[in-house]
């Protein structure tokens, strides 16, 4: 299946223009965020917990509308999209959500393998990549085996190969160390820039693990009260 | 162990729920037609017979002259059979009015003649009247059909009020049947946000789910409607043994084209509730998930 790319001229993965989200009753979560991450870039978001890390995200993954502003995701406004279009772009993005969302009913392998499935691919022509992918995670073992069968690290890795299953050009990762240890986190944050360099995969990861964030160097950004900013590196969120 | 897993649980307590409440509004509602159906067919079959029918009362004569006259009617070209009525026979008929301790001694009772003619070959009336007085005998033909007319109209009412209730019945069970399926539905929005955000098409979900729906409605119809049949067979087939008025009056299973279709109609309306509920349940909680 071929994918539909877009023409643009923009360089970057995702730009975001004064964007603010309120609820219905009218409270602000996010106000006036900009944000513009290159194509092929790295990078961290931070923040207390509630401060709008996930909201965010959810906006950059297309599962929230902005109240007001545009995000652009390769080049393109996401503000009048079709569904059609907004399928397109969504499978050019992959998502590790804080609570995995993985379908119990499936082993580990079906779930790594769902986004080619939902768009139409043959078992026989993702199954090796699959497997792989299981593998290059430290899941070779555990192919077979449902969530409830895996250890909240195991179901962690399960969610990071089926955000990576598709190459996908941004990758945007929810408190992805959130349920390992220090040393799982740094293998994952390592997958993550392998990815990066290999594929020239945009990431952005949200985390509250600031000693990582210094650990790996990256650009960074902070949230707090709604409004984002660059966070200089030691600086305490 | 398989790779390709159905993409929707296999099964699930809160669909078994949902299956025994589809099975059992088909079962109400096939249960509610055959029995229309067969009243239905019943009541024709009554008014048939009860049009074909005259009676022919004979007074002041005896035996002998009432059994040549009964061997004319039988010969005249609209009648079916002709036969005069045993004592027996008489006194049943009369047994609602004078109790079954049969009839008083000395009671003089006429004697009658059962005609049961082809009406589609000619109204016998005006021909019985002629062999009477032909015959020089004092004697009244009683022509069952003006009865029969009140009767059709009486039963036309009983089988309006019949389809209404049938209607009525269905109409709630495809409501119940698709508010039951949206609930069920609503649980299951983890599994719909999953697909969403994999990249699943909003047509590829509603589709799944529709498929999901159709085939756990479909398949519970089909159960209902089985037991409908089984209920309504025992029920006539229990009944059959009765003999007279009774027996003519209960509802009738023909087992025809008709009551097939009314038994796959309970499934197929059933599947088509649930699955047009699920679709839509679907796409509207997509539709807003963005």
């Amino acid at each position: 299946m071929s994918r539909v790319r877009f023409d643009f001229d923009d360089d970057s993965a995702v730009r975001m223009d004064e964007v603010g989200l309120n609820y219905h009753d009218g409270e602000d979560i996010l106000r006036d965020v900009g944000l513009t991450l290159p194509k092929g870039s790295f990078s961290f978001l931070t923040g207390p917990s509630g401060a709008g890390k996930s909201t965010l995200l959810k906006l950059m993954y297309l599962a929230l509308s902005p109240s007001r502003g545009d995000i652009c995701l390769f080049g393109r406004s996401t503000r009048l999209l079709k569904r059609r279009d907004l399928v397109t772009l969504r499978r050019r993005i992959g998502v590790v959500f804080q609570e995995f969302r993985l379908l119990d009913h499936l082993s580990a392998f079906e779930n790594v393998a769902l986004p080619l499935r939902v768009a139409g691919h043959r078992l026989a022509t993702y199954q090796n990549e699959v497997e792989d992918l299981l593998r290059w995670v430290g899941l070779s073992d555990r192919i077979d085996a449902r969530p409830s069968e895996l250890s909240g690290g195991e179901q962690q890795r399960v969610a990071i190969a089926r955000a990576l299953i598709n190459k996908p050009d941004l990758l945007i990762a929810d408190e992805p160390t959130g349920n390992v240890d220090p040393e799982m986190s740094r293998k994952i944050l390592r997958l993550f820039m392998e990815l990066n360099k290999r594929f020239g995969t945009t990431v952005f990861i949200a985390t509250h693990d600031l000693a990582l964030v210094d650990e790996f160097d990256r650009p960074a950004y902070e949230i707090h009260l709604g409004r984002l900013r660059g966070r200089r590196r030691g600086a305490a969120a | 162990m398989t790779r390709e897993s159905p993409l929707l649980p296999v099964s699930d307590a809160r669909e078994a729920a949902l299956f025994f409440v589809i099975g059992a509004l088909c079962f109400l509602a096939a249960l509610a037609a055959l029995t229309v159906r067969g009243t239905y067919v019943a009541a024709a079959a009554w008014g048939d017979q009860i049009e074909g029918e005259v009676t022919v009362i004979l007074e002041d004569t005896d035996m002998r002259t009432a059994a040549e006259v009964a061997s004319d009617i039988q010969n005249l070209s609209s009648v079916v059979d002709a036969r005069i009525l045993s004592r027996d026979e008489i006194e049943a008929l009369l047994a609602p009015s004078f109790g079954p301790g049969g009839l008083p001694e000395g009671l003089p009772v006429p004697i009658l003649i059962a005609v049961q003619a082809d009406m589609s070959a000619g109204d016998p009336v005006p021909d019985i009247e002629r062999l009477l007085r032909a015959a020089d005998l004092a004697g009244d033909v009683g022509a069952h059909a003006g009865f029969a007319g009140h009767v059709r109209r009486a039963l036309s009412v009983l089988r309006m009020v019949g389809l209404g209730a049938v209607g009525l019945l269905a109409a709630t069970a495809i409501s119940v049947i698709a508010f039951a399926t949206h609930a069920a539905l609503l649980a299951r929005r983890d599994i719909v946000n999953v697909l969403h955000l994999s990249g699943a098409e909003d047509r590829f979900i509603a589709g799944l789910f529709a498929r999901r729906f159709w085939g756990l409605a479909s398949q519970a119809g089909i159960g209902g409607a089985l037991a409908a049949l089984m209920v309504t067979a025992l029920i006539v087939f229990s009944a059959s043994g009765r003999a007279g008025v009774e027996a003519e009056l209960l509802p009738r299973l023909s087992l025809d084209i008709w009551d097939f279709l009314i038994l796959s109609s309970a499934p197929v309306t059933a599947g088509l509730a649930a699955r047009g509920a699920a679709r839509l349940t679907v796409l509207r909680a997509l539709k807003e998930m963005r």
